[in-house]
Formats: C-alpha cells, structure tokens, sequence
C-alpha cells in the first residue's frame, strides 16, 4: 500500500474508531474532552490530505473506489473546519447540562458516538469515486443523524426526527433511483471518473430521467424548496452543535452529490442548458420560499434555518449560471458554512441562558452575553451580505455572473429575495441586540478566553476572505470549478 | 427462466394491491415481507443463466441477504414494534381503503405507461419496469395516506422493494459491496424508525401522525 492510499484509509477510518472510542469512555465530560481532541486530530489528517493532494495531484485508494480530487478536498477543508468549530463547543454547550444534571453519562457517549459516527459516514461520501457506495454514505448520513436530532427524546424533537428520517430516506430511495438510470444510461459501471472520460456517449435520455431524480433526491436532503419541510423542525429541535453541523456541512455535502452528476450530465446532454435551468428554477424557488418564511420568524433557529434555505438556493443559482457562477457558488459554499456554524453556535448558547428559543423574549443579547450576542448579530449581520465580509464578495460575483449571462429577470428576483430577507432579519435582530435585558441588572458574566476565540476567529477569518483571497485557496476554487465545468 | 420471473412480478404487484386494502395491520407487514422474500429470487432467475461462477456467487449473496433482511429482520423489528407501540386501532387510512385501492389501481396502471416511455435498452422482462414502478407508486400512496407511523414504514418498505426491482436491470453494473451497502442501510433505516416509533408511542401514548403537529411555520 502506497503512502496516499494509506493516508485516505486514515483519513475514513479514524472517524469509525473515534466513535468506538466514545462508547469505551464512561465519564460525560471525558468524552467531550475526547471529541475535541479527535475533532482535532481528524482536522490535521484532513489537512495532510490536501497539503499532499496539492503535491501530487489526485489520491487514489482501493483500487478506483475511493478519490480524493480537488473538489473533495475542497469539500473535506470544509468538513474539518465544521466539524472542529462545533466539537470544541460541543464541550462547552453540554457542560451546561452535565452541570445541571440533565445529561447523562449514557446520553454523552451515544452523542459522542453518533458525531464520529456521523463524521465517518461523511467522510466516506466525500473519498468515493463509486456512485453507488456514495449514495450508501448519504443514507447513512441521515440515519446516524435521526438521534442526533433527539438526543433529548421530547414531544417535538421526536416529531422533528420522525420527519426528518421519513422525508429524507424517500428522497434518498429517489437519488437512487436517478443512480441506477445513470446506471441503464452506461455500459460499463458507476465509477465517477470513467462516467466523467466518456460522458458524451452516454444515453442522453435516460441521463435526463436519471439527472431530474438525482436532483429530487438529493435535492431533498439539501433542502431545496418544496423538498424542505423537514430542515427547519430539525435545525430547530436538534442540540446547537448538530443544528451547526446540518447547516454547515451536512446539507452541502448533498449539493456536492449534485455537483457530481453535473459534468456527466452535461457531457451526454450535449450542452448544460437542461442541468442549469433546472438548478435556476430550484434556486430561485427556495429563496423565494426562505425569504417569506423568513420575514414572520421569530425563532432564532428556525429563522438561521431558512437562512440556510435561501443561501443553498443561492448555491444552486451559482451553478446553474454556469462558469464563474460556479466558481462563486463553491466559494459561497464555504463562507455560508463558517457563517452558520457561529450563527447557531451562538444561538445555541443564547438560548440556554434565556431558556427560550424565541427573539421576542430574549431582549438585551449584548448586555447580557457579550460574546455570543455580538457572535449572533454579527453572523446575521454577515448572513444578509454586508460588506466587506466574504459572504457579500461571493453573492456579488453571481450577480456578476447573472449580468453577464444577461439573466435579467433572474436577477430582478435574486435581488428582491435578498432585500426581503435583509429586512426580514435586521428586524427580528435588531430587536433583540438593542432593548433591556430580563431581570434586573444582572452582571454580565466574565468573558471565557475560548469563547471568544470561536467567535472570533470565524468571523475575522470571513472578513479576511472577503478583502483578500489566498492563493491556496484560489487554487482550490479554480480547479474545482475546471472539473464542474470543464473550462477555467 | 423468464415466465417465473413474471410470476414473481406480478406476485409483487398483486401483494402491493393487497397491502392497500388490508385493513389489519400485522397482515400488511406479514405480506411485505411475502413480497420481500419473492423479490429475493429475483436476482438469480434472471441473470443466473447468462452468469459466470463468480457472478453466481455475487448474486447467491445477494439473493440470501435480502431474503435475511427483507423477510426475517425488517418483519421482526415491525412486529416488536407494533407490540412495544401497543397499537389497538388498526390502518386508519386517511381515505377509506376502496378509495385506495381504486387509487392503486389507476398507479399501476400507469406505471406500465411509463415503462413504455422511459424507453429503457431491453429490459430482461416486460413486467419488471411496471412492478417496480407500481411498487414505488403505491408505496407513496401509502405514505401519503395513513395516519399511523408504522404504516408508513411499510409504505417505505413497498417503496424500497420496487427500487430493489428495478436495480435488477442492471446488475451488472452495481457491484456486490454497493448492493449489501443499499441492504444495510435499509435495515439500519427500518431499525432507527423502530426505535423512532417506540419513542413517540412513549412520549405521546399513540402514534398517529397525523397529531404530530406541533412544529409550524
């Protein structure tokens, strides 16, 4: 075994170990210790990764089965950082139950295992070159989250799982069902390297049954409207890491599924006329959907969740302007993960201090939180696309891609769902920043060094990105954007 | 081989009209799983003539797990779950079942329509694009229109059953790990619904879907 091999085997493994690990541990607050160190050590391995990616160009292991190009690498630097961000909260956040008592030993190792369980199965998406085995990570993906959802088995949070598992495990049988068309579609087998070298003599016809399935499929568990009643009652009742890790990556790794199919697609169709109307219309729908929703929410989480609504449908009109579209999407991928993951950390935080979920009811953040009420309304702040910060650089340059491309009634809509949903969020928080806090002149606590840290770091690093663009990183985008579209 | 394939098939579709106007609902898990271990041979009848010896084996394997999972496991976790949960009231269908069972009818139907249009490259028997389709079908129909949760897994089972037909198209060209992969989660899915179902029947005393309504807006 080659040493890249060896290092993608790592790199799948050490996740399925680490969730082992958390049922072998018995102390609550040991295992969350043991999360952070792992999510660390996942991190560095995820790093190595793509430092010898950048080396040598793409890994291979397992024969063709497991691949880690460019675009999964840039996919995988998202994961470790989501995951990283969340993991080292996680300790935070349940410390506060350990506290209380409301956790227990047996509740933190299920939680530890079902993360690394969770992270492994990702993993595992993001290195296959097989369609098929892809879509078994997928599956899995929801499956290992249902009881993430309910860690705390109540009346809602067990409504919210039961959706979430049903809607998601139907939409992921279509996405099945498009993979065994592109199947019938092709002589030879679902290895995504072969389909992409011979994508134009593939059947176009049934590419187009196989590309409308696939889009539903996974389109449901990215959460593309109409397909997605289940994300805001999961994001709303899961624990605030899991709700991070669901924004942050979990509902881009489906898009990344989409991604895939598109240069196969297209290749068979003969132009990406067909892929790329289909994605507009997607896109466009959900943030129209999001930005109505949006204006009459008052739930934080729920209100963060159509957020992630609207910017996946701004992911999807990304792709489907095509060319420096797509560049923007995948760039838009990443700041839209950092972003979310702080806004529901610090959302998370805030709800357990103010026992309520609901803006209305949490007046005075600032005064009462320092640290996460400033994480909160900056993040939201960002979220709406402000400007410098890096979200605001990747929705101007889809609408630089829109106005070349002459889509102007796109545009006229893009822009009015983006307006609407600035107003719809500065309202809701702007009344909760500003306003007296509950209870009379309670000292705001001593702010925690680590705290902080995972506000801050985030939220300069987005704004570093939004003025300047490491070369690394550009050299990430564009060669990503390359496999998608096949032009630079 | 082919006539008992089409005896399978069509012993498929008749199960999913079954399962439709059954109203009790141990027999609509009893008949899944008739259906699951019917559809088990499925492999073997058709591709076993024209396979090599280790193809064979491929599709032997296949052929004992999903009859390991789709007629021993998935019917014993339904029924412990249908004891834990203690359900005394049986299907409640949202619309009554002649309604449904005419609904089915009209679906398969059109699934023999649209095995005419999809205009797939010689599929080893007539029937197996229309009993995958019905099966699809009629699994939505049956989601979309009971009110308790198990029969919604049961929709899902008639559901994953007509994807696993129409996956026989093609068996070739999915490898053996990605097929005992698709089994796995299937299992692992029904198992975590089980659970889900045992839950609820706990938080809320029923487990009627239809009263799961407190998430909005």
């Amino acid at each position: 075994m080659n040493h890249s091999s060896l290092l993608i085997w790592i790199f799948l493994l050490f996740p399925a170990a680490a969730a082992v690990g958390c049922l072998i541990l018995r102390k609550a607050s040991w295992i969350f210790r043991f999360i952070m160190v792992g999510a660390a050590v996942d991190a560095g391995l995820g790093f190595i990764l793509i430092q010898s990616l950048f080396q040598k160009g793409a890994l291979r292991a397992a024969g063709s089965w497991l691949r880690v190009d460019t675009l999964s690498a840039y996919y995988i630097l998202i994961m470790i950082l989501v995951f990283l961000m969340a993991s080292i909260y996680a300790a935070r956040y349940f410390n506060e139950e350990i506290q209380k008592g409301s956790l227990s030993d047996k509740t933190a190792a299920r939680f530890g295992s079902l993360w690394f369980g969770t992270l492994s199965v990702m993993t595992l998406v993001l290195l296959s070159n097989n369609l098929g085995l892809m879509w078994v990570g997928i599956e899995a993906t929801t499956l290992a989250t249902t009881f993430l959802i309910s860690l705390h088995p109540s009346p809602l949070s067990l409504e919210a799982a039961w959706k979430y598992v049903l809607i998601c495990s139907v939409g992921i049988a279509l996405a099945f069902l498009g993979t065994l068309f592109v199947g019938a579609a092709d002589s030879s087998s679902l290895i995504w390297t072969k389909l992409a070298s011979h994508a134009s003599i593939l059947n176009p016809q049934l590419m187009k049954m196989a590309f409308i399935f696939l889009l539903i499929g996974y389109g449901t568990k990215v959460g593309l409207a109409p397909l997605h009643t289940w994300l805001p009652d999961a994001h709303s009742q899961a624990p605030a890491p899991v709700s991070a890790v669901f924004s942050g990556f979990m509902v881009n790794e489906a898009m990344y599924c989409i991604m895939r199919y598109l240069p196969i697609v297209n290749g068979a169709v003969g132009n990406s006329h067909f892929s790329r109307d289909l994605l507009l219309f997607f896109g466009i729908f959900s943030m129209a959907v999001a930005a109505v929703f949006i204006l009459f929410q008052h739930d934080i989480k729920r209100l963060l969740a159509y957020s992630t609504v609207e910017h996946l449908g701004i992911t999807a009109i990304g792709l489907g302007l095509g060319g420096l579209g797509v560049f923007a999407a995948l760039f838009h991928t990443l700041n839209h993960s950092i972003c979310k993951t702080t806004g529901f950390l610090s959302a998370g935080k805030l709800g357990q201090k103010y026992g309520t979920h609901d803006l209305r009811k949490m007046p005075g953040t600032l005064q009462k939180e320092q640290v996460w009420g400033l994480g909160l309304f900056l993040s939201l702040i960002i979220l709406v696309g402000s400007a410098p910060f890096a979200v605001f650089m990747s929705e101007l340059l889809i609408i630089k891609a829109a106005v070349d491309h002459h889509h102007f009634l796109l545009l006229t809509f893009f822009l009015t769902a983006l307006g609407i949903v600035f107003i719809g969020v500065l309202s809701h928080a702007v009344s909760a920043v500003w306003g007296e806090p509950p209870g009379d002149h309670v000292l705001p606590e001593p702010n925690h060094l680590g705290d902080m840290l995972l506000v801050g770091a985030p939220l300069l690093l987005l704004l570093i990105l939004g003025i300047w663009m490491p070369h690394p990183l550009r050299e990430l985008l564009e060669k990503s954007t390359f496999i998608l579209t096949g032009k630079q | 081989m082919i006539p008992y394939v089409n005896f399978i098939l069509t012993a498929a579709i008749a199960l999913n009209l079954y399962i439709v106007s059954s109203s009790r609902l141990r027999s609509c898990v009893q008949a899944a799983a008739l259906q699951g271990s019917v559809l088990a041979f499925l492999p073997i009848l058709l591709w076993g003539t024209q396979a090599s010896k280790l193809e064979i084996i491929n599709l032997l394997l296949i052929g004992i797990g999903t009859l390991g999972v789709k007629a021993l496991l998935i019917p014993f976790l339904m029924f412990r779950s249908i004891q834990e949960a203690n359900v005394r009231r049986e299907v409640e269908p949202f619309i009554s079942l002649h309604l449904s069972l005419s609904a089915a009818a009209v679906l398969v139907i059109i699934s023999f329509w649209i095995s005419k249009v999809t205009g797939l490259p010689h599929p080893p028997s007539a029937y197996l694009v229309p009993a995958a389709f019905s099966g699809i079908l009629i699994g939505f129909l049956i989601m979309v229109s009971r009110q308790k949760a198990i029969t919604q897994v049961i929709g899902y089972l008639i559901f994953e059953n007509g994807i696993f037909i129409f996956g026989q198209i093609l068996f070739q060209k999915i490898p053996l790990a990605v097929e005992l992969g698709v089994l796995l989660d299937l299992l692992v899915g029904i198992l975590v619904m089980g659970i889900a179902i045992y839950h609820i029947s706990r938080e809320f005393d029923h487990i009627d879907v239809s009263r799961l309504d407190g998430l909005k807006g």
